[in-house]
């Protein structure tokens, strides 16, 4: 056992009387808030540092309580040292359980480390915050059915928590957009599941568009480019940026980019073609594993109802009854 | 004439300047023989105005001041039109319309007229012929702007659009014209002037004002113009549609006393009155008895009533009496019971603004130039906690249970606007420690309370919470914030007899109709506004 030297003199300081004194902001609100202890006893220290370890705690409440724990010491209390420790313990549970929650809503944050930590590397260093509060503009008309075929996709991975609205600038917004909503809200939440907020607005917009923060980042535009940015946040299942597969995923959103362009049916229907060149016989698009190219792919096919089974090749066809039994639409 | 006045201005200043030269002494001597010139005519003019005047009038009994309507005769044969429904008359002979003389010129033997009715205009016409004299057309030329008229007149439609009037496509010939209630002369303020848009960008344009305290010293005037007609019919609209939707959801109107004994809401900004030998206060909020009324098994109840508040605050948004339109609802085991009703409320309310009042807005939108209000339905709930995420996001440093500031209060507004689009949204879960006494803790989070502020276009409109029911609790709550519990014992008391869970809330008529429209000021949506400098009109 050592005792600790003080860095400062022990000076009596004297306050000028211009100043006044702070309250006490530690938690433990009632204690004896007493002059800062100038010698630090180790067995006070030790009991601080077994605390630390338990949990991260911030240093600055350890602080006042190893000071109010030597304060205490003093007065040769020992009872109250106990009743003390109870509190910081229970105290340190409660701080436990507050981990626990935030680790819960950044899910993602915690189990895909390794991911996040490898993008950040190929961009540059570039440090990437999922936003996990994000708006979605949409035209009745051109529904985003990405976002419920995520849902159903990621029912067992992740939480997409929908919450619609109406725009004034919409006097109605149709059944096929009502019916949309109450598919939304069919998928049961998970809470235990790393989620993201999405506020969908039915509004008279061009483009389906996605704003995360104004202040921060710019609109994300087009169906294809929000499925994008929701793979990037979502389930590491589904990151793709990663994964050998990266371009050809890529190309196949592209072409739904174009094919939801399309405005004649010649043109959709070539487009429908270099789908097909892309599927050939595989499973899914891009191999045997579903990916959010998929859900481009199926999305923008509902979106397009001149598109019909005649359009469509054997292996499209097969491939979109392999999608529906995870989309759900 | 323009020439000659530049001519003779030009040899008054060399005139009164230096000895006349050789030049200036040419030129006076022109505008001498110019001057005699117009002499001349104008004594020409007048011998012919009174030939006219002493010939023989055809047209008399046509027009003139009408007596005074003392409800002598009946008139019935007399149809009279409104000008809006004019343009089903045109080609099917004679009718009658009364109006206000918007302007009036004659010229030689024409007169134009424009007539208004509210904030519909329409051209009228008097030439001299058969049925109309020179005298008639005189006198039409002199009645004074602003006065009350009766005609007879014949509606026509017109080659070329008037696009001085808002019936375009027709004028009336007249026949006959009866002056009903004469204007004075000179007006304290033009209409024109006052109705005129505010273009702060437009340069060229004319520059005429009407300043905001002549418009309220001659508010009756000021009320003709089309922009004022729309804001206070718009008004009455926010007020109906309050009534209507809450009488559908089961609300019932209440009326409040507005003399009270004591001040409900912490006492420092409330009127005195004397009252016999005593002295009284002006109510500042119907809190008291909406509670009072819910503690009787009213169930959900609504008032509409003046408010006074002695608040010596001199802003675009304070007024000392404003009409506050309150509610208050029992609930059943949460609060966003009410919250949502109250929420639905304004978007109701803006629904029926939008769908039913676009001709009033856009009346509005001539004057004063102003994005249209945009919402949500149903409409956004945010969280205390979220707001101030977002304001840290945007750089503002602000404490968990620190209140927010005027500039941070717009600020919010402004990021809830370029991420959801919406003008208005709740904020839901305030900080417990800057909410009144009577606000309900939230059980989760002792922290925050139950308690919420709507706003609009960034600005707060009502401020509301759960109250405490419980008369122990209440009692405990107060002590917390150190208020002398004898001088509340009447609203304790009236939640010893058993009261249902409830909350409510206020807002302001004339704010709510001030932001809908995102006019600058409260004074613009106050029919006769009082504040700590006005009390007249």
């Amino acid at each position: 056992m050592y005792e600790l030297k003080t860095l400062l003199p022990q000076f009596d300081i004297t306050l000028p009387t211009c100043m006044y004194e702070l309250r006490n902001v530690s938690l433990s609100a009632g204690a004896t808030p007493g002059p800062a202890a100038h010698q630090i006893q180790c067995s006070g220290a030790a009991e601080v540092e077994s605390n630390n370890t338990k949990t991260g705690i911030c240093a600055l409440d350890l602080d006042i309580l190893g000071r109010q724990i030597q304060h205490l010491l003093k007065n040769q209390d020992t009872t109250a040292v106990l009743e003390r420790q109870e509190k910081v313990l229970k105290q340190l549970e409660e701080l436990k359980a507050q981990l626990g929650q935030i680790r819960a809503s950044l899910g993602v944050r915690v189990c895909g480390k390794t991911v996040q930590h490898t993008t950040a590397y190929h961009n540059g260093g570039l440090k990437e915050v999922p936003l996990h509060d994000v708006v979605v503009n949409g035209h009745p008309n051109f529904i985003p059915y990405a976002l419920l075929a995520l849902k159903n996709a990621w029912r067992d991975l992740y939480t997409i928590d929908v919450k619609t609205f109406t725009h004034s600038t919409m006097a109605d917004i149709g059944p096929a957009a009502r019916e949309f909503e109450a598919n939304l809200a069919k998928v049961s939440v998970n809470p235990a599941l790393p989620k993201i907020n999405v506020t969908l607005i039915w509004k008279n917009c061009e483009h389906t568009e996605m704003i995360s923060s104004p202040t921060m980042y710019v609109p994300i535009y087009g169906e294809v480019n929000i499925i994008r940015y929701l793979g990037r946040v979502g389930p590491t299942e589904y990151r793709y940026e990663n994964s050998p597969l990266c371009n050809e995923i890529d190309a196949v959103l592209d072409i739904c980019y174009q094919l939801l362009r399309c405005t004649t049916h010649k043109s959709q229907v070539a487009m429908v073609r270099l789908l097909d060149k892309r599927l050939q016989q595989q499973q899914y698009f891009g191999g045997d594993q579903m990916s959010v190219a998929d859900i481009g792919v199926y999305s923008s096919l509902i979106r397009m109802p001149a598109i019909t089974d005649k359009d469509l090749t054997p292996a499209l066809l097969a491939w979109r009854k392999r999608a529906k039994l995870i989309t759900k639409i | 004439m323009v020439e000659e006045k530049e001519n003779t201005a030009s040899a008054n200043t060399a005139a009164g300047q230096e000895p006349v030269s050789k030049k200036g002494a040419k030129k006076q001597a022109k505008a001498a023989k110019k001057a005699e010139q117009k002499a001349g005519t104008a004594a020409a003019l007048a011998a012919d105005d009174a030939a006219g005047d002493n010939a023989a009038d055809h047209a008399s009994g046509r027009y003139g001041l009408s007596e005074m309507i003392q409800s002598k005769d009946k008139r019935s044969e007399r149809e009279f039109v409104s000008v809006p429904e004019l343009s089903s008359h045109v080609g099917k002979g004679l009718v009658w319309v009364r109006g206000r003389v918007h302007t009036s010129r004659s010229k030689g033997k024409q007169c134009f007229l424009i007539l208004r009715q509210q904030s519909s205009t329409v051209q009228c016409i008097l030439a001299v012929g058969d049925i109309i004299s020179k005298q008639m057309v005189k006198f039409a030329g002199n009645i004074p702007k602003e006065s009350i008229i009766d005609i007879q007149a014949k509606p026509v439609s017109v080659p070329t659009r008037i696009e001085s009037c808002t019936e375009q496509l027709l004028e009336l010939c007249v026949e006959q014209i009866f002056v009903i209630s004469q204007a004075k002369a000179q007006l304290p303020l033009q209409i024109e002037d006052a109705s005129r848009p505010e273009n702060a960008d437009e340069a060229d344009g004319l520059n005429i004002r009407v300043n905001q305290d002549t418009r309220l010293d001659n508010r009756v005037l000021d009320l003709r113009t089309p922009a004022n007609q729309a804001i206070f019919r718009l008004e009455a609209g926010v007020c109906r549609l309050f009534r209507d939707i809450l009488t559908e959801k089961g609300f019932t109107e209440i009326h409040t006393p507005k003399i009270i004994s004591a001040a409900s809401e912490g006492g420092a900004n409330v009127f005195t009155v004397s009252y016999f030998k005593d002295s009284a206060y002006l109510a500042q909020s119907p809190q008291l008895y909406k509670q009072m009324a819910i503690a009787a098994d009213f169930d959900k109840v609504y008032t509409v009533g003046a408010v006074f508040r002695a608040e010596d605050s001199n802003t675009h948004r304070h007024l000392t009496e404003f009409v506050g339109l309150d509610l208050e609802m029992a609930f059943k085991y949460h609060y966003h019971e009410v919250l949502h009703t109250i929420g639905n409320t304004f978007t109701a309310i803006f629904k029926g603004l939008r769908d039913k009042y676009s001709r009033e807005i856009e009346a509005v939108g001539q004057q004063y130039k102003v994005e249209p209000f945009k919402f949500l339905e149903p409409p956004l709930i945010l969280e205390f906690a979220e707001g101030v995420a977002m304001l840290r996001e945007a750089g503002i440093e602000t404490g968990d249970e620190e209140d927010l500031s005027t500039p941070n209060e717009k600020l919010l507004g402004r990021l809830v606007k370029a991420k959801y689009d919406t003008d208005f949204y709740i904020l839901d879960k305030f900080p417990l420690s800057i909410r009144p006494f009577y606000t309900m803790p939230d059980p989760n989070n002792p922290i925050y309370s139950n308690s919420y502020d709507m706003f609009m276009r960034g600005e707060e409109i009502l401020s509301g919470a759960q109250r405490i029911h419980d008369p122990e609790y209440l009692i405990e709550r107060a002590k917390h914030h150190g208020i002398d519990t004898t001088k509340i014992a009447a609203y304790i008391e009236s939640f010893r007899y058993g009261c249902p869970p409830h909350a409510g809330g206020g807002i302001g008529m004339e704010r709510v109709v001030m932001l809908y429209l995102g006019l600058d000021n409260i004074r613009k949506t106050s029919m006769f506004p009082r504040d700590p400098k006005r009390l007249t009109p």
